[in-house]
């Protein structure tokens, strides 16, 4: 699980061009959303492509993304339940 | 109509300089886009999405808003030849090379409005906004609405536009056989303020901007109905701004104007499809700083047979 959050702060961090962040400035609990990371609507789509593409999760419901993407613990909860 | 504010990044040190104008100097291989720090224009959250072509504008944009005191402008409107280049062979590449979804992105920001967008977005400015996108002319066309809006109930109107280079465009001008004029593909932007009413930052007044297809007409018979349109002639124009792609010779255009003193713009820009919004930058400053010259054409021929004519005035003339 370690290992699976690691990778997705890396991914986040080049996908979303978040150049002044680094690894550890993410906290597995720190909100993704909103002032903490300051991720957006455009950035939201980003990482619904990024569970597709990278993990074969399409989330059917996109009522979901919200409570999925709060946090890095959140999504590595999601992906490794229901990673194909 | 005056011009209230302007701003231009380029290859030349043009970026808050009213000085610029006096320290020009001629491209070489060398050259090298003048660029801000745009932290100092765009959020962080918003800076590190944006593609060279939008952070260009959105400085400039924002410099002519602090610039004029207008904060809120009736219209933001945009001319660009190529439009986001950058994004979009981003967004073409992902769509050949990437299996499954797209990311977005680069798709939502390929489009031409992006850049109109992305400064309606910053200012929180919820009016007219439009890119016109015609080739070389794409600039003129911008001025043109521009004066079809402050001639109906606008005031003041954010115009300007931008086009960048990508090494993929030096590619292609060198396989349409353009070799020495690749090395000089640049990218810009020049914004400006222009407004019905004169004020404490008015530099210069805007007389008029014309397009016309030659369709084998006299160059010449042409200019001087563009110029008799405008109650001017030949004789008192004191400089002409000629932008062209290399393959016209400088005396051709010379040739045209009779005595009048021609300088050819793109030795000191290089060459981008809306390179005449620089001639505009270049001529409001020259207008506002030397009291001798009192009207410039802009002579905008990167198309031969599409010709665009800017006429800009002292605000003494």
């Amino acid at each position: 699980m370690e290992k699976l959050k690691r990778e997705l702060k890396e991914q986040i961090i080049e996908l979303l061009n978040l150049e002044d962040i680094k690894v550890s400035d993410i906290g597995d609990d720190t909100a993704l959303f909103g002032e903490s990371l300051g991720l957006d609507s455009i950035d939201a789509l980003e990482l619904i492509v990024l569970m597709e593409n990278g993990y074969g999760i399409e989330l059917a419901n996109p009522e979901e993304g919200k409570d999925i993407f709060a946090t890095i613990n959140s999504m590595a909860d999601y992906i490794s339940k229901n990673k194909k | 109509m005056y011009i209230n504010a302007c701003s231009t990044i380029s290859h030349q040190n043009s970026f808050k300089n009213e000085n610029w104008i006096n320290e020009l100097t001629l491209l070489n291989d060398e050259s090298e886009l003048i660029t801000p720090n745009y932290k100092e224009f765009i959020t962080p959250t918003a800076l590190r999405r944006m593609s060279k072509i939008i952070k260009m504008s959105l400085a400039c944009g924002k410099d002519c808003i602090e610039q004029s005191g207008i904060e809120n402008p009736d219209a933001i409107i945009v001319g660009t030849g190529l439009g986001c280049l950058a994004d979009t062979e981003k967004f073409l590449d992902n769509s050949l090379t990437i299996k499954g979804l797209i990311p977005p992105t680069s798709f939502i920001q390929s489009t031409h409005n992006t850049i109109a967008g992305q400064i309606s977005l910053a200012l929180k400015n919820h009016n007219y906004n439009v890119t016109h996108t015609q080739n070389s002319l794409s600039f003129e066309h911008a001025l043109i609405d521009s004066i079809l809006c402050l001639n109906e109930e606008d005031s003041n109107i954010l115009v300007g536009s931008a086009d960048e280079a990508i090494p993929l465009l030096g590619e292609i001008i060198d396989n349409l056989g353009f070799e020495k004029i690749s090395k000089h593909m640049t990218s810009g932007a020049s914004f400006f303020m222009l407004s019905n009413n004169k004020t404490n930052t008015s530099k210069a007044k805007l007389i008029d901007s014309y397009t016309v297809g030659l369709n084998n007409s006299d160059p010449k018979k042409v200019i001087n109905e563009f110029l008799e349109q405008n109650n001017t002639s030949l004789n008192n124009i004191d400089l002409v701004l000629s932008n062209s792609f290399g393959s016209i010779n400088i005396s051709e255009i010379e040739e045209l104007f009779n005595s009048t003193k021609v300088t050819p713009v793109e030795q000191y820009t290089g060459y981008h499809l809306t390179n005449a919004a620089f001639s505009m930058h270049l001529a409001t400053e020259t207008l506002n700083q030397d009291s001798t010259i009192k009207r410039i054409l802009i002579y905008n021929t990167l198309n031969n047979s599409n010709i665009g004519f800017t006429l800009l005035q002292s605000l003494e003339a």
